[in-house]
């Protein structure tokens, strides 16, 4: 007895306690919901059968029924092009900016803050304020892009197919690119000075130290960077449910959205379900990719 | 020891009363009713004016968000927590009644002498039916019609008082009235992706002859062909396809649109926006003398199967069917009843829309009632959306849809 009471306060008891306290609130808080969405996509779920676990049980029925439904393939195709455009354009502005700001000219760090007000504001927020400037008969966008002549007639952003997809890309670039700009510049922080120093005297000049000793520093950053970029993209509702509300014709469709509107709009919970299983799996590839990285850091 | 044993004794003497004065209220039945009502809507007044009566039953109400009506009943019914009164919308009625989950009312009506099925309009007295019985009263309702400019009339040369009638010639003074110079649009009306969707295209289906059964008819074809028309040659906004009813009658307010198709609840916003002279008329049918077809909106009352006090609950649900007549001049509400005369508001142009918006409750018709009713629903935006971004032929679409609403209906 005294020896396990002494193995909790100080020993191998006291390692298991500091594990399992964790485990057992992740297990409770991510993990239970996460089984049991699994569990619903196997079953017919009704609203009226919500409240019980144990309904009937139809295998991959839902499954084959869902990638049977038309639109699936496209909206998986637009969530691909929604992570990929969302993710290349807050990663390339975010480090542009962040590069921008390490040459620290006067006010530098004050207006990197600033740069954060776009991160703070809720995304329902962010919607509307881009709903009106994507509007198109009188949004802002259309009014600037025809004064400087670059397009002759008004572009339907939000209920052309062609356009509204990239329409939610750009506010969700807007919106994640200084949260990508704030995590670069701690990286580009960490570099230690005297690394460049040693390669200016060796004659290198701005685009090799760049290439020679920035990116190959900044590698863990930037690893952590695209997956939590993809965490966060595959996450984001509000732009959606403000802007295009997937439409029109599910050309501005993405999964997160669909899962919603097929759960809470037309009560199949069972599909809702299972394209959250299949999120998952991609979440689930952007962890490892993140907790590898961040490992490197850890050690480092 | 001698005060201690006073203290305790007092105690349990004030105990005494207070358990003697908290049975003495819990005599009175006490009721929950869940609404969407704001504090300028009906429901809460309704309750509060139903406490003061005094009458040994007591309702205490709260508000739920539009979004989340069924999915707060829903859990609050699995759960055994559901309240005994709630407002929910009148398509998703015959979800909770076919289930069994609202109570049958049918045999509380016939006894009744306030609630009587002749009263209503058939309509909304149809989303409350299942299997020929009745699970609930209709709240309020409301319809579609159409809002036209009168200045623009004049302005392009049409008679203001001779507003269309007909699909050719709304389509036809659509193009008249429609300048791109001065940011005007000919119509505004609602093909958005949701139930909004639904709500404005079903009745220009119905008025071709089609129903949501029979969806792809000639004369639903034809209706959405019309559609594209309007947005093919934009005599519609393109963002019609994603903006709501409330934005774009708000264009319409704002002088951008000469027409609109939208609903009453636009009356109040609209006579103090816009600023010139408008007037409603009957939704255009296909061609002169064809039947004439509307939408149908608003909440039901239902008392869920649940309830311990179904004969309370009832007496709750006739008070407020007993304030129907005051629904217009204090919330702006349209009460579902044919026997009720709304008195004039003083206001002219508001006072001939309701004539007319009362004319046109009289073809409305509901949605369903059919539970499945979001994914019939969703079949139907689906076609609209394809047909309108010219991804298929509206023959195609609505094709597609008839199939996907035949697997729903089995």
């Amino acid at each position: 007895m005294k020896r396990l009471l002494s193995s909790v306060r100080d020993g191998r008891g006291f390692d298991i306690v500091l594990v399992a306290f964790p485990l057992g609130f992740l297990f409770l808080m991510a993990g239970l919901p996460l089984l049991y969405n699994v569990l619903m996509s196997f079953q017919e779920v009704d609203m009226f059968s919500l409240g019980t676990f144990l309904r009937p049980f139809v295998g991959f029925k839902n499954y084959t029924d869902l990638f049977a439904q038309p639109e699936t393939w496209p909206i998986l195709g637009n969530t691909a092009i929604f992570v990929i455009g969302s993710i290349a354009g807050q990663f390339l502005i975010g480090f542009g900016l962040a590069l921008f700001f390490w040459v620290n000219f006067p006010g530098a760090s004050w207006l990197r803050g600033l740069f954060l007000v776009s991160w703070v504001m809720p995304g329902l927020v962010v919607g509307a304020i881009w709903n009106w400037i994507l509007s198109g008969d009188f949004g802002v966008l259309n009014f600037i892009l025809k004064e400087s002549g670059i397009i002759s007639g008004n572009i339907f952003w939000r209920s052309d197919p062609n356009y509204s997809l990239y329409a939610v890309i750009m506010a969700n670039v807007w919106l994640g690119t200084a949260f990508n700009m704030i995590l670069l510049s701690v990286g580009l922080a960490s570099i230690p000075g005297d690394l460049y120093e040693a390669a200016e005297l060796d004659g290198a000049n701005a685009w090799q130290r760049f290439w020679t000793i920035t990116l190959p520093m900044m590698r863990s950053t930037i690893g952590a960077i695209i997956a939590l970029g993809l965490i966060f993209t595959l996450q984001q509702f509000d732009l959606f449910a403000a802007i295009t509300s997937g439409g029109p014709n599910n050309s501005s469709n993405v999964t997160q959205y669909w899962a919603w509107d097929l759960s809470f709009r037309q009560y199949d919970f069972a599909k809702g379900a299972t394209i959250s299983v299949i999120m998952i799996v991609f979440v689930m590839f952007a962890a490892i990719v993140y907790v590898r990285s961040t490992r490197h850091e850890v050690r480092g | 020891m001698g005060i201690r044993k006073y203290a305790l004794i007092g105690a349990l003497a004030l105990a005494g009363v207070s358990m003697f004065g908290l049975s003495a209220k819990a005599e009175d039945v006490k009721l929950t009713v869940w609404s969407l009502d704001r504090d300028i809507q009906p429901a809460p007044h309704l309750v509060a004016d139903f406490n003061k009566l005094n009458n040994g039953i007591q309702i205490e109400y709260r508000q739920i968000q539009f979004d989340d009506v069924v999915s707060e009943a829903m859990r609050a019914y699995s759960t055994g927590q559901a309240p005994d009164i709630i407002a929910i919308d009148n398509p998703e009625h015959a979800l909770f009644s076919s289930r069994g989950a609202f109570l049958d009312l049918t045999d509380m009506i016939s006894k009744s002498t306030v609630i009587k099925p002749e009263n209503y309009f058939p309509g909304p007295l149809k989303s409350v039916e299942w299997d020929g019985k009745y699970y609930g009263v209709p709240k309020a309702t409301n319809t579609i019609a159409l809002y036209y400019n009168k200045d623009m009339f004049k302005a392009k040369g049409l008679d203001p008082n001779k507003p269309p009638q007909t699909w050719d010639e709304l389509v036809e003074d659509a193009r008249k009235l429609t300048d791109p110079a001065a940011n005007v649009y000919g119509l505004a009306f609602s093909a958005k992706a949701n139930e909004e969707g639904t709500f404005q295209f079903l009745p220009w289906a119905q008025m071709g002859g089609g129903s949501y059964e029979n969806i792809n008819s000639e004369g639903a074809v034809k209706a959405l062909e019309v559609w594209k028309t309007i947005m093919d040659e934009k005599l519609a906004s393109p963002d019609t396809l994603t903006r709501g009813q409330w934005d774009s009658t708000g264009t319409f307010n704002s002088g951008n649109a000469a027409m609109a198709i939208s609903g009453p609840w636009e009356l109040d916003r609209m006579s103090q926006e816009a600023k010139f002279d408008w007037g409603v008329t009957l939704l255009p049918v296909p061609k002169e003398g064809a039947e004439r077809s509307s939408a149908m909106g608003d909440f039901n009352w239902a008392i869920f199967a649940s309830t311990k006090h179904p004969a309370e609950a009832f007496k709750a649900l006739e008070y407020f069917a007993s304030q129907d007549d005051k629904m217009f001049k204090n919330y702006g509400q349209l009460p579902a009843r044919s026997d009720i005369s709304i008195p004039e508001t003083g206001h002219a142009l508001k006072d001939a829309a309701l004539k007319v918006f009362l004319e046109q409750l009289k073809y409305a018709k509901p949605r369903g009632p059919h539970p499945d009713w979001p994914k019939i629903s969703k079949a139907i935006q689906d076609a609209i959306q394809a047909a309108l971004t010219g991804q298929s032929s509206a023959k195609d679409a609505l094709d597609q849809a008839a199939e996907k609403i035949k697997a729903v209906l089995g």
